[in-house]
């Protein structure tokens, strides 16, 4: 009796015996499917750019080194950068850590406020803020003029062209990055360890200096390489501040030698940006063994109650902070938005002198500009889509399946945003001309490239995002959707996009607004017809239209505050689903 | 007819071991609870039978269908088991009504009539677990108890013949597990469903289980009815797992006669009617603490005196340490007669 069924089970089973085997082999199957692009977009350019540096008409060689290290204006961009993003990390750390420790400890009111306005220099473009700082503290700028006004005579209070400008601009650009570490260390601090540390007869002071200090200090150390690596990395500050000026840091100094097209000027470039390159994954390095080192345990439930009340200095506390949050950023971009608002540059900001007619010009007349509006959007929703897939696919892989192959993946798929965005444009550009010898895609001067370059820099942005909800939900939400009959499709529409959306939708916000406002590496890869946002209003700067760069300027800022406006509200409404 | 058979599964993660070589068998309508420490292998046979693991040999059978062997596997999705996961699991997206809902929708051969007529179906489940009218709740609104009640409702709701539990009680406080075991019980009694239940807590297992699987470093130690487990272990392992059991020293003179070492005195025979081979090597005697039996100590009394080491007062029991000679046991006696710190009491055997 039981062989009888047993024979016609096995043979039914015949037939399903292939594919099972197939599923098997699946996952060897995925495993290449991930490695060989992730090789191909992601370590292969920065190859290509380490060869290149290193060949000479006469074979490999240090020829070109050789011939960088020895030029004065190589090591006068050296010690600029080093200074720039040295001493505004400096700024950077302690602003930020000033600010976490006042929001995560204690009763400051307004925090919500607070928080929004300390992330501002994050979302908002970077050139663009320093454009607006042109327009408060330039010679022409709102501060030199009141200064005036009141003096009676010509004064100049601050210029914020040259190195010290870079620096403070810089600063105020990268201390969220310092403030946001900071503050998710210091909730993760136990609060029993400091209570622990007063009933042992500890002071305040001694408590703060003694177990809060050194808890935190790898988050802020952290946080502080990463803004000194943001410094290395940038170009839209130097290029707006120090172009002028003729001060160059590394960033500026090779899209100098790359658009200046002289002989050799890839290979002096690239050697620039293997030195820049260097410098840049050292800091990463350190920032991973950092955080690595943390004793704090980042998955610890974060605790918002109030440690620490401020009594009678509460008021002078929340008048400082305000204070500087307006003077930082909501008085430069107001600034900005006056100078676009004035019929000629230099006009007094009185009612005569108003006019609508920049935003009409760079929105419908000037056809460069609306090709770049139409580029951008392109290039950020297509950028956005394909990583919101490929970001989500890939850390759904590197979470269910782990591995050391995943994990040096996932390192490589980082790598392009570790490196300067210089460093990766020029890379793009060596490696997309001719990416197998003998095929030549012809999109070198696309928008295509650009697309390419932008999926290669902020990939992993998405997988980051994705990695952060594709934790919270536990494997069991999906194995119970399996074993109640859910299939792939089923499983993933029902059950998994649902819960994975707010990761996702984070990860496409951060992706879109970033690619959106792009300018360093299509500062690089553009051409006539592929012009980017960016691109348009560091041209108009170039040329000296400060009317049409700061109206463009004012158009993607208020769109850029809408869109989180926006993307706040869905966000909440979503969790609140979920949460209740 | 079985619901399910194991024949000869091993499994192999990297160089571990979890499963050796392991049989088991599942009656139609049988409670099958398995029962043993963490890293027995327990949770990893019910992910075999359930479909998330693949066997490294052997072979898996569910309702006369071999789904899973070395070479191949049906995927957990095609083989209509229902289950109820240790974190309940449930999707907090959805609301109750679509989480119990969504079985009926994807699983396969549901009867037509539920498939007609879902709201109905799911009304009399969530009326069966006790959560009537709370179909538009998200579980987000529930307490551990009812999430669990919904998770119950969901796996039972399609009818399966085949439904697991990963430890489903752990995640509840002790008041909410004693009600919980009676509404499983009462699951179990309505709708005739075969039951693998994992556990590590002897307790539920007794309470609620037809055969009692007893699982040890990836083997069986022991299958059995309740009872069998509780009275009669047959290894050192299930008597101290299951229960409390006190390893009384001595030597075995025969198959049915211990002799227990006595301090200073010749040794006392004791007469046993089961079968105590397993212990044989050891050369001890498993009593549970309830077998043994304290009376007041008189100068001269023939027997085993012990002086009282620790009480600890239960409410309607007394939890004794008796220290007899090297040896300390522990004691489980009623309140009615009660002895204090260090006297000196009488312990008498039955076994």
């Amino acid at each position: 009796m039981a062989s009888n069924w047993q024979t016609v089970v096995s043979e039914r089973q015949m037939g399903e015996r292939r594919k099972f085997a197939a599923s098997l082999s699946m996952d060897k199957a995925a495993t290449w499917f991930v490695l060989v692009p992730v090789a191909f977009f992601f370590v292969y350019p920065l190859w290509k750019l380490i060869v290149l540096s290193i060949q000479t008409e006469a074979g490999l060689g240090l020829h070109y080194f050789q011939e960088v290290l020895v030029n004065a204006r190589t090591w006068d961009a050296v010690g600029h950068t080093v200074l720039a993003a040295g001493i505004s990390t400096v700024i950077s750390v302690v602003v930020g850590v000033a600010l976490a420790w006042l929001c995560a400890y204690t009763d400051i009111r307004w925090k919500g406020a607070i928080h929004a306005f300390a992330l501002l220099p994050l979302l908002i473009p970077s050139y663009v803020m320093t454009l607006a700082w042109t327009q408060l503290a330039g010679p022409q700028g709102v501060l030199n003029r009141a200064a005036s006004w009141v003096m009676g005579s010509p004064v100049e209070l601050w210029n914020v062209y040259g190195l010290d400008g870079i620096i403070v601009v810089m600063g105020l650009t990268h201390y969220p990055l310092v403030y946001m570490l900071t503050l998710s260390v210091l909730y993760r601090i136990p609060k029993e360890l400091e209570w622990a540390a007063h009933s042992a007869g500890a002071s305040a002071r001694a408590v703060f200096a003694k177990v809060t200090l050194p808890l935190a200090l790898p988050g802020i150390a952290g946080g502080g390489l990463l803004a000194f690596i943001s410094g290395l990395d940038n170009f839209g500050i130097p290029a707006f501040l120090g172009i002028p000026e003729n001060i160059s840091v590394l960033s500026t100094l090779i899209y100098e030698e790359v658009i200046g097209f002289g002989p050799s000027a890839f290979a002096r470039a690239a050697v620039l940006s293997v030195l820049l390159g260097v410098i840049a994954l050292a800091g990463t390095g350190m920032q991973w063994v950092l955080l690595r080192k943390s004793r704090v345990d980042q998955t610890s439930a974060e605790d918002k109650s109030i440690r620490r009340s401020l009594g009678k200095h509460r008021l002078t506390a929340e008048v400082l902070v305000g204070g500087f949050l307006l003077v930082t950023s909501l008085l430069p971009l107001l600034s900005m938005a006056a100078t676009a608002f004035v019929k000629a540059y230099g006009l007094p900001f009185v009612p005569e002198n108003l006019t609508w007619k920049h935003f009409a010009f760079v929105m419908f007349d000037h056809a460069g500009t609306k090709g770049a509006i139409g580029n951008s959007l392109m290039l950020a929703s297509m950028t956005g889509v394909l990583c919101v897939v490929a970001g989500t696919l890939f850390a759904y892989w590197r979470i269910h399946k782990p591995s050391a192959l995943g994990k040096a993946m996932e390192g490589a798929v980082a790598l392009p945003y570790a490196l300067p965005g210089m460093v990766l444009g020029l890379a793009m550009i060596l490696t997309w001309i001719e990416p197998i010898p003998g095929w030549q895609p012809g999109i070198y001067g696309t928008v295509w490239l650009i697309m390419i370059a932008y999926v290669t820099r902020f990939l992993i942005l998405q997988v980051k995002s994705s990695t952060v909800s594709i934790m919270q939900v536990g494997k069991e939400v999906e194995e119970a959707a399996r074993i109640n009959g859910g299939r792939f499709w089923t499983r993933w529409r029902r059950i998994l996009l649902p819960l994975y959306a707010p990761g996702m939708a984070t990860g496409l916000f951060l992706v879109f607004l970033t690619a959106f406002t792009e300018l360093t590496i299509s500062s690089l890869l553009w051409s006539s017809g592929s012009e980017t946002i960016g691109v348009v209003i560091f041209s108009f700067e170039q040329a000296g239209s400060t009317t049409y760069s700061t109206a463009l300027s004012t158009l993607i800022v208020g769109a850029i505050l809408l869109v989180l406006a926006a993307g706040s509200l869905w966000k909440r409404y979503w969790q609140r689903r979920i949460e209740q | 007819m079985n619901s399910a058979r194991v024949i000869g599964v091993s499994k192999k993660f990297g160089n571990v071991t979890a499963l050796h070589h392991l049989d088991l068998q599942i009656g139609q309508g049988e409670f099958v609870a398995l029962l043993g420490p963490s890293g027995c292998g327990k949770t990893t046979l019910l992910r075999l039978l359930a479909g998330f693991e693949s066997p490294t040999s052997g072979e898996i059978w569910i309702n006369n269908e071999c789904v899973a062997s070395a070479a191949k596997r049906k995927p957990p999705e095609e083989r209509r088991i229902g289950m109820v996961f240790q974190s309940f699991a449930l999707w907090p997206h959805l609301t109750v009504y679509e989480n119990v809902a969504f079985p009926l929708q994807h699983q396969q051969q549901v009867p037509e009539a539920y498939k007609q007529n879902p709201k109905a179906r799911v009304a009399q489940m969530l009326e069966m677990v006790g959560l009537g009218g709370m179909e538009e709740r998200f579980p987000s609104q529930l307490s551990g108890g009812q999430k669990q009640r919904v998770a119950l409702a969901r796996a039972i709701v399609f009818n399966p013949t085949l439904l697991l539990m990963d430890e489903p009680l752990s995640s509840l406080d002790a008041e909410l597990r004693m009600q919980m075991r009676k509404e499983i019980q009462f699951i179990h009694r309505e709708l005739g469903t075969s039951i693998v239940y994992v556990t590590h807590d002897q307790s539920e297992a007794l309470a609620m289980a037809d055969r009692i699987v007893v699982m040890k470093g990836g083997r069986v130690e022991q299958a059995g009815t309740p009872h069998d487990i509780y009275y009669a272990p047959e290894s050192p392992f299930v008597a101290k797992f299951v229960g409390r059991a006190n390893f009384l020293k001595g030597n075995w003179a025969a198959a049915n006669t211990f002799l227990l070492e006595k301090q200073g005195a010749s040794s006392l025979p004791i007469t046993v009617s089961r079968d105590f081979s397993a212990f044989f090597d050891q050369q001890v005697l498993p009593v549970r603490p309830d077998q043994l039996k304290l009376s007041v100590w008189h100068q001269g009394s023939d027997g085993i005196m012990g002086k009282v080491a620790h009480v600890q007062f239960q409410g309607r029991e007394l939890i004794y340490s008796i220290r007899v000679g090297e040896e300390e046991w522990e004691v489980v006696t009623d309140i009615s007669e009660r002895f204090a710190y260090d006297d000196s009491v009488l312990v008498s055997i039955c076994v």
